[in-house]
C-alpha cells in the first residue's frame, strides 16, 4: 500500500532509518512514545500525592502495579507488532486470550493435566489458531480484518462451549480436579514482593521479540513485506509465509496472555479480555508503528503500553474521573498518527 | 469472648501479616480497634472499587454510597471504576492500597480474580468491607465483612411468587438469564427455578442468555413467543431485560397477556418500579444496594473504634407489586 518508488525497496527498513537520521522530525516520531513516557512520568512526578514526603507516583509498590497492569495488553500489543508492521491486523486476540484463560482453566481443573503440557498444548493452540486465519487471509486473499474479525466470534464461541457456560475457578494443590500449587506465581511478586511475574513474563517476551524484529533475517522480510509485498515477493522474500508467521506469532501471544490471565487471577472466564485487541492497537499506533506497514517499533510499543498504564495510575491516584482518561487516550493516538502523517508527507517531498 | 477474640487476632497476625507490622505494636491489647488511627475528629478517605458503573444498577450504587457518604463530614469518597475488568479493577485497588486509604469498600467483578488483591489490601492494614459480591475466603478473616443482598434468595421468592400469586393454577414461564457464567446469573436463574417448582403445574419452557441487554433480551423473547405461543409469564433476571421482554411482547400483540417480573427494583423514569407502579410489569424485586449499611459500618469502624463487626449483614428484598410501587416512586 505504500506510494514510495520501488527503486530503494530492497533494502527499505535500512533506507528509511537513513533517512530519518537526516529528519528531526522523523526522529520525534521515532521515539515518540518514549518522549510521551517521560513525559507521562514527569506530570506523574509533579502531580502525584505526597504522604510524609514520599512520592506515591514514585514508590516501588505503584511502579509495580503499573507495569503489571499492563502486562497482559503489552504482550498481546508485542505480537499485534509484527501483524501491524505487515499491514495486518488482528482483531481476535482479546476474544482468544479469554478463550485461552478457560482452556488452561479447565485442562488443569476437569483434565487432570500436569502444568508442563498445559502450558505447552495451550501455547500450541495459541500458534495453530493464528496460523489458520493467516492461512484463510492470505490463501483467500481476504482482508485480515474481516478473517480475524470472524477469528473472534470463534474463539468466544469455543470458549463458552468448552467451558460450558460457566466460569472456571482455579484452586491449588494435589490430587484430582486442582492445579498444581506453581501455578500461582503468575499473581506473585517477587525479588522482596516488588516485582510482578506477569512482568517478568511481559518483559522477556518484549526482549526475543525486540531481537528477532531488528535483528534477524525474519524480521527484515517483516519489514520488506509491509513496505512493499509486490517488491517482496520480486527479491525472493516468501511474502505468503511471513504473513501467515506473523498471525502465528500473534495467537502464540494471546494464547501466553491468557494464561499469565489465569495465572494471575485464578481463573478461567470466556468473558475476559474483552476489548484487549483495541487497547494493544492504540499502544502500537502511539508506538510509532504505521497503520499502512513497513515501519515500527518494538521499543516503541513497549513505551506506549507502559505509557497508557502509567497515564490512568496519575489519574486515579489523583482521583480523577475515568471519563478524562479515555479522553486524554484519544487525544494521544489522534496526536500520535498526526505526527506519523507528517513525516510520509515529509519523506515524500524529500524524494 | 475477648479472650478468645484476642487468641484468634494473635493466631491471624502471626500466621498473615508476618514480622514486619508486629514489630510496631506491642502484645495485643484486650480487643483492639479494627483501626488503630480511629478518631471521631480526623478526615477518612474510603476508596470504593466498583465492579462497571456501565450497568445502571451498579450507577444506583454509587449514587446511594455517595449520598450516604456526604452525610458523614468526615468522610471522603473515591469511586474507581473497574469497567467491568478484573485486571483494572486489581490494579485500582493496588493504586488505593498506594494512597493508603483509611477504608476498602469492593464489589468485585468476579469473586476469584480479586481475591489477591483483597488479601493485600488486608495485609496492609486496610479493612476491606464487600458490597454485592464476595471474593473467596472467609467473612471476619479473609476480609472484614461481606454486606448484600442473595441472589439466590431474590430470585428463589420471585419464583415462589409466581408459583402461589401470579400463577396459581400454572402454565408455560420463559426466563431471561443474565451473562453466561457469570455468578450472579447462575444464582438468579437457579432460585428462580427451584422457586417455582412449589407449583408443579408451572412449566419453564424456554431459557435464553441475553446478556442483561435489554435489546438482547428483546430478540430472545421475541422468538420465545413465536416458538411457545402460550407463554404466560416471563421472568428477567434484571430490570433493563425485563423492558427489552415487554417491548418483545408489546411487538406480538401480547402486551398485558403475558406477565412480566424484573429484578432489581431500580429507581428512576428507566427503573422496574416505575415500570411496574405504571402496570407494565406484574412485579419487580428489590436487589438491595447495602450502601447504608455499609457507611454504618465505615462509621462504627473509623470514628467509633469498633473491636469487631458484624461479618456478614444479608439485605433482604422487597418485592415491588401492584400495590406498594406507587409509595415508593421518587424515593
Amino acid at each position: 500500500m505504500s506510494s514510495l518508488p520501488t527503486t530503494e525497496q530492497q533494502t527499505p527498513a535500512r533506507d528509511k532509518s537513513a533517512a530519518k537520521r537526516r529528519d528531526p522530525l522523523a526522529l520525534l516520531v521515532r521515539f515518540q512514545s518514549l518522549i510521551g513516557l517521560v513525559i507521562v512520568a514527569i506530570g506523574g512526578i509533579i502531580f502525584s500525592p505526597r504522604r510524609h514526603g514520599e512520592i506515591l507516583f514514585l514508590a516501588p509498590d505503584n511502579i509495580a502495579n503499573i507495569v503489571r497492569a499492563v502486562s497482559e495488553t503489552g504482550i498481546i500489543a508485542i505480537g499485534m507488532t509484527f501483524v501491524i508492521v505487515t499491514a495486518g491486523i488482528d482483531l481476535s486476540v482479546g476474544a482468544l486470550l479469554g478463550l485461552s484463560s478457560v482452556v488452561t482453566a479447565t485442562m488443569m481443573i476437569n483434565g487432570g493435566f500436569g502444568l508442563a503440557p498445559t502450558i505447552f498444548l495451550v501455547l500450541l493452540a495459541g500458534i495453530a489458531f493464528g496460523a489458520i486465519q493467516g492461512t484463510i487471509s492470505t490463501r483467500f486473499r481476504l482482508e485480515a480484518f474481516i478473517v480475524t474479525l470472524a477469528g473472534l466470534q470463534a474463539a468466544r464461541g469455543l470458549a463458552l462451549v468448552v467451558s460450558g457456560n460457566q466460569y472456571i475457578n482455579i484452586s491449588y494443590g494435589d490430587g484430582p480436579g486442582l492445579a498444581p500449587p506453581v501455578f500461582a506465581i503468575l499473581g506473585e511478586r517477587l525479588f522482596d514482593n516488588v516485582v510482578p511475574v506477569a512482568t517478568i513474563v511481559f518483559v522477556g517476551f518484549a526482549a526475543v521479540a525486540t531481537l528477532v524484529l531488528n535483528t534477524t533475517r525474519f524480521g527484515r522480510y517483516v519489514f520488506a513485506v509491509g513496505g512493499n509485498e509486490r517488491a517482496a515477493r520480486l527479491s525472493g522474500v516468501p511474502v505468503t509465509g511471513v504473513k501467515i508467521a506473523v498471525y502465528a506469532i500473534t495467537g502464540f501471544a494471546s494464547a501466553l496472555a491468557g494464561i499469565v490471565h489465569a495465572g494471575q487471577f485464578n481463573f478461567g472466564s470466556a468473558n475476559d479480555g474483552a476489548g484487549y485487541e483495541l487497547t494493544a492497537i492504540a499502544a502500537v499506533v502511539i508506538g510509532g508503528t504505521s497503520l499502512f506497514g513497513g515501519a515500527g517499533s518494538m521499543i516503541g510499543t513497549v513505551a506506549g503500553t507502559i505509557m497508557l498504564g502509567a497515564l490512568a495510575n496519575v489519574l486515579q491516584l489523583n482521583n480523577i474521573t475515568p471519563a478524562l482518561q479515555l479522553l486524554s487516550t484519544a487525544a494521544i493516538i489522534v496526536l500520535a498518527a498526526v505526527l506519523q502523517s507528517l513525516v510520509r508527507r515529509r519523506e515524500g517531498l524529500l524524494r | 469472648m475477648a479472650s478468645h477474640v484476642v487468641f484468634k487476632r494473635a493466631a491471624f497476625r502471626i500466621l498473615l501479616l508476618g514480622a514486619p507490622l508486629l514489630t510496631l505494636g506491642t502484645a495485643a491489647e484486650a480487643a483492639d480497634p479494627l483501626v488503630k488511627a480511629c478518631s471521631k475528629t480526623d478526615e477518612f478517605v474510603i476508596g470504593f472499587s466498583q465492579a462497571n458503573n456501565a450497568e445502571p444498577y451498579r450507577q444506583h450504587v454509587n449514587d446511594e454510597l455517595t449520598a450516604a457518604a456526604k452525610a458523614v463530614p468526615n468522610f471522603k469518597l473515591q469511586i474507581a471504576d473497574g469497567a467491568g475488568n478484573v485486571n483494572t479493577q486489581t490494579s485500582q485497588v493496588d493504586n488505593f492500597i498506594t494512597q493508603k486509604v483509611d477504608l476498602l469498600l469492593i464489589s468485585p467483578f468476579e469473586a476469584a480474580p480479586l481475591t489477591p488483591a483483597v488479601q493485600r489490601a488486608m495485609k496492609a492494614g486496610i479493612p476491606v468491607i464487600e458490597l454485592d459480591r464476595k471474593t473467596v475466603g472467609e467473612p471476619g478473616k479473609d476480609y472484614t465483612a461481606f454486606i448484600g443482598g442473595d441472589n439466590y434468595k431474590i430470585a428463589l421468592t420471585a419464583g415462589k411468587y409466581t408459583a402461589t400469586k401470579l400463577l396459581p393454577s400454572g402454565g408455560q414461564v420463559a426466563v431471561l438469564e443474565g451473562l453466561p457464567s457469570s455468578t450472579p446469573a447462575v444464582e438468579r436463574l437457579n432460585g428462580f427455578k427451584a422457586g417455582v417448582k412449589e407449583n408443579p403445574k408451572i412449566e419453564v419452557v424456554a431459557e435464553q442468555a441475553a446478556d442483561w441487554l435489554p435489546d438482547k433480551a428483546q430478540t430472545a423473547f421475541a422468538a420465545m413467543i413465536q416458538a411457545h405461543p402460550d407463554i404466560k409469564m416471563v421472568y428477567a433476571s434484571n430490570d433493563m431485560m425485563a423492558a427489552g421482554a415487554r417491548l418483545a411482547a408489546k411487538g406480538a400483540g401480547k402486551e398485558g397477556q403475558i406477565k412480566i417480573i424484573g429484578t432489581d427494583g431500580l429507581p428512576g423514569p428507566a427503573g422496574g418500579i416505575r415500570a411496574v407502579a405504571e402496570g407494565e410489569w406484574a412485579a419487580t424485586f428489590t436487589y438491595p444496594t447495602g450502601a447504608k449499611e455499609a457507611i454504618a459500618m465505615a462509621k462504627s469502624i473509623l470514628l467509633d473504634c469498633a473491636t469487631k463487626v458484624e461479618p456478614v449483614v444479608t439485605v433482604e428484598t422487597t418485592a415491588i407489586t401492584s400495590e406498594n410501587a406507587r409509595s415508593l416512586m421518587g424515593k
